[in-house]
């Protein structure tokens, strides 16, 4: 069984690689299940999240460890070194949208005593499926390196931003038209907020994947953006 | 360990074979058929099948991982199970581990071909994780691999189309060099979620927006019951605000019927083959009347006969066409145009690229696999187009735009909504241009049968690459 122990090289940059595709699903998992608790008010499911958030930090450091030890030991050159940092730096910003799945779920747990607002939990809702669908797209071109299917995550990211601004807009509406709404609706334009950071972790891993595998960096300038503070 | 050795099988091994195989398509059909009593006996017997089969296939699928399930060079016959677990209808895929603390470690050694195509697998073996990284099936594969007992696992695969499949994950034995082995089977409950989920829609909708001509049409005729027995001239009137509103009342269940139809088989691509540009002059010829009545010109600009055939449900790409330019008629002034055309062999990218520097844009449903060419129906109206904040919601149901009349043909408010479903089952794309004050034009865009028949898939426009 020694053979096992030993790996060779290439094992070590696919287990790298396969430690972040699964890092991947655990965060996916996270968001898509703090966006159901907010949906459906429900608090154990959030207290889950919050305790399921351990793991995603335990792995993010598991990867940065197991990313340093092969740059130190095995010198990675040109792709292979690309390969090396873009795991690590996936793993970053899947841990931050980890923590940001949490802090949904924090708030859903305030949320829950608040009344019921449906037509606001359902365009939370809507944005939210945008978000999880865009983290879901960005990490099937990670585990597929398929460039054109990053790219297309990276140039459709101002849909969430168009989704955060109508939402945005919709609060403003709610608190103004009771001030009763304030507390809930301040905490779902938290929930909104984070869902479009999300989004933005989700743009960055497809830069990351871009510059993995063709060693170009993508320049964001070129990418259209909407004044998020117009509205 | 009863693991018949490549080239020697012996008579009784073969019947027990044989005899698993059979169990393994009895097993399928009875998946696919929802035969819940037979399923489980049917998969375990299909586990029997496919333990020999990757008794035989293992070493060499690691050695040379190329050619999956096809004829070994060297043995006597081919084995006649490699084309029955490929032609399963249902994701088949068989892991191997050798280490519990692993957990990034587990491979796939034999997938078949729905796996291929569904999961978008290039190889014939590799690394678990980069194909699913539910952490739910994880688990369940884990349980069969070292708890050596069946497990399940809902795998919400997303998408575009929403799919939800059961995963369920059931111990194999060991190979011969001490790995540990599960068999993956997903089945596809869609269907069934999905009519759970549109029963639920529909009724919540139907009962809200139902309520309110309802509520209208009794009191009118309570009011003609009492004090307007007598005036003649009233109850006319009345009437005619009932009959508008009867028909509303049904207009809006044609329309919420017909979603719930869509929805429940948005997942399911279309087949058929259509002629766009014969759908939009047949819709335009239909619609004329009614431009007419309104002073609207219909201005299209389309190519011939046969120059773009899209793969689609006739009647459905002729309702969104007609939702279309029926939703621009609306909102179009008197003596204005409503501009059509068609154009053929775009990208998706060239399909939705921008046309107006000052005008808003946002796409509003983009298919899942973009590839090959698109037919792309543009229409556009010259009425008070609309702000930036509304396109976001536009194609949700009975969302209205404040402020903005649409005529005294009012819609149901499902007219979008039930474009971008349809577009969404036929695997097309939809986006919106507007500028305030200066009209909007609606894009959707098709798939060409061209670009289909391209890569040997008949029903959907997956790419499955094969490695040889």
């Amino acid at each position: 069984m020694n053979e096992h122990i030993v790996k060779s090289y290439e094992d070590e940059l696919n287990t790298l690689t396969a430690e972040c595709a699964r890092m991947g699903g655990l965060t996916e998992a996270a968001v898509a299940d703090s966006l159901d608790a907010v949906i459906k008010r429900d608090r154990a499911l959030a207290d889950a999240i919050v305790e399921r958030d351990e793991r995603l930090d335990v792995l993010q450091a598991d990867i940065e460890r197991k990313a340093i030890r092969l740059i130190a030991l095995r010198q990675p050159m040109a792709n292979d070194l690309r390969r090396t940092v873009a795991a690590m730096k996936i793993a970053t910003n899947l841990e931050r949208c980890g923590d940001l799945a949490k802090n949904i779920a924090k708030r859903t747990l305030i949320l829950a005593d608040a009344e019921p607002m449906a037509p606001l939990t359902r365009s939370i809702e809507r944005m939210g499926r945008l978000v999880c669908g865009r983290l879901k797209d960005v990490l099937d071109a990670y585990t597929s390196s398929d460039v054109d299917r990053a790219i297309l995550v990276w140039t459709r990211d101002d849909e969430v931003d168009e989704h955060y601004n109508s939402l945005f807009r919709e609060l403003l509406t709610y608190m103004m038209g009771d001030p009763r709404t304030i507390t809930a609706c301040a905490h779902l334009l938290f929930v909104a907020k984070n869902l479009e950071r999300i989004g933005d972790h989700a743009t960055n891993i497809a830069e990351i994947i871009h510059y993995e595998i063709t060693g170009d960096e993508m320049i964001s300038a070129d990418r259209p953006k909407t004044d998020a503070l117009r509205a | 360990m009863a693991q018949p050795q490549s080239g020697s099988i012996s008579p009784l091994t073969s019947a027990l074979v044989a005899a698993g195989a059979g169990a393994a398509v009895i097993g399928a059909l009875a998946a696919s058929g929802r035969l819940e009593t037979g399923t489980a006996v049917g998969g375990a017997l299909l586990v029997i099948g496919l333990g020999w089969l990757v008794g035989q296939r293992a070493e060499a699928a690691k050695a040379a991982p190329a050619q999956a399930l096809a004829a070994e060079p060297g043995r006597s016959e081919p084995p006649p199970y490699a084309s029955l677990v490929n032609a399963l209808p249902d994701p088949v895929l068989v892991i191997a581990a050798h280490e519990p603390d692993d957990l990034a470690g587990r491979r796939f050694v034999l997938v078949n071909d729905a796996a291929r195509e569904f999961l978008r697998i290039q190889n014939d073996a590799g690394l678990l994780v980069t194909v699913i990284r539910d952490p739910e099936v994880l688990e369940a594969v884990d349980i069969a691999l070292f708890g050596g007992r069946s497990a399940e696992a809902v795998y919400a695969a997303g998408g575009a189309q929403d799919r939800v499949w059961r995963a369920s994950a059931k111990p194999l034995d060991e190979a011969p060099n001490g790995d540990r082995r599960a068999l993956l089977v997903l089945r596809d409950e869609t269907d069934i979620r999905r009519a759970e989920r549109t029963r639920a829609d529909f009724l919540a909708n139907a009962s809200h927006e139902l309520r309110t001509p309802l509520a209208s049409l009794s009191g009118f005729i309570e009011t003609l019951r009492g004090h307007a027995r007598t005036d003649e001239k009233a109850r006319d009137k009345f009437l005619t605000i009932m009959q508008a509103q009867a028909e509303r009342m049904s207009r809006l269940i044609d329309d919420l019927l017909s979603l719930s139809r869509i929805e429940l088989n948005e997942h399911i691509a279309p087949q058929g083959e259509v002629d766009l540009a014969l759908a939009v002059m047949d819709v335009v010829d239909s619609l004329g009347p009614l431009a007419a009545d309104k002073s609207v010109r219909l201005e299209t600009d389309l190519p011939g006969p046969g120059a773009a055939i899209g793969v689609g449900d006739r009647d459905q790409i002729v309702q969104v066409i007609q939702n279309l330019i029926d939703n621009a008629l609306k909102y179009s002034p008197t003596g204005g145009a409503v501009a059509i055309s068609l154009e053929t062999g775009l990208t998706a990218e060239a399909a939705v690229a921008a046309r107006l520097p000052q005008a808003s844009r946002l796409a509003l449903l983009t298919p899942d696999h973009v590839h090959g060419v698109y037919g792309v129906l543009r229409v556009s109206d010259a009425g008070p187009g609309l702000a930036r904040e509304h396109l976001p919601r536009l194609t949700e149901r009975f969302y209205r735009v404040e402020g903005q009349k649409s005529g005294d043909r009012s819609g149901t408010g499902l007219g979008l909504a039930i474009v971008k479903h349809i577009m969404n089952r036929h695997r097309g794309g939809m986006a919106i241009e507007s500028q305030e004050g200066s009209g909007a034009t609606f894009t959707v865009y098709f798939p060409l049968i061209a670009a289909i028949k391209g890569q040997g898939t008949r029903h959907a426009p997956i790419v499955v690459t094969k490695v040889s």
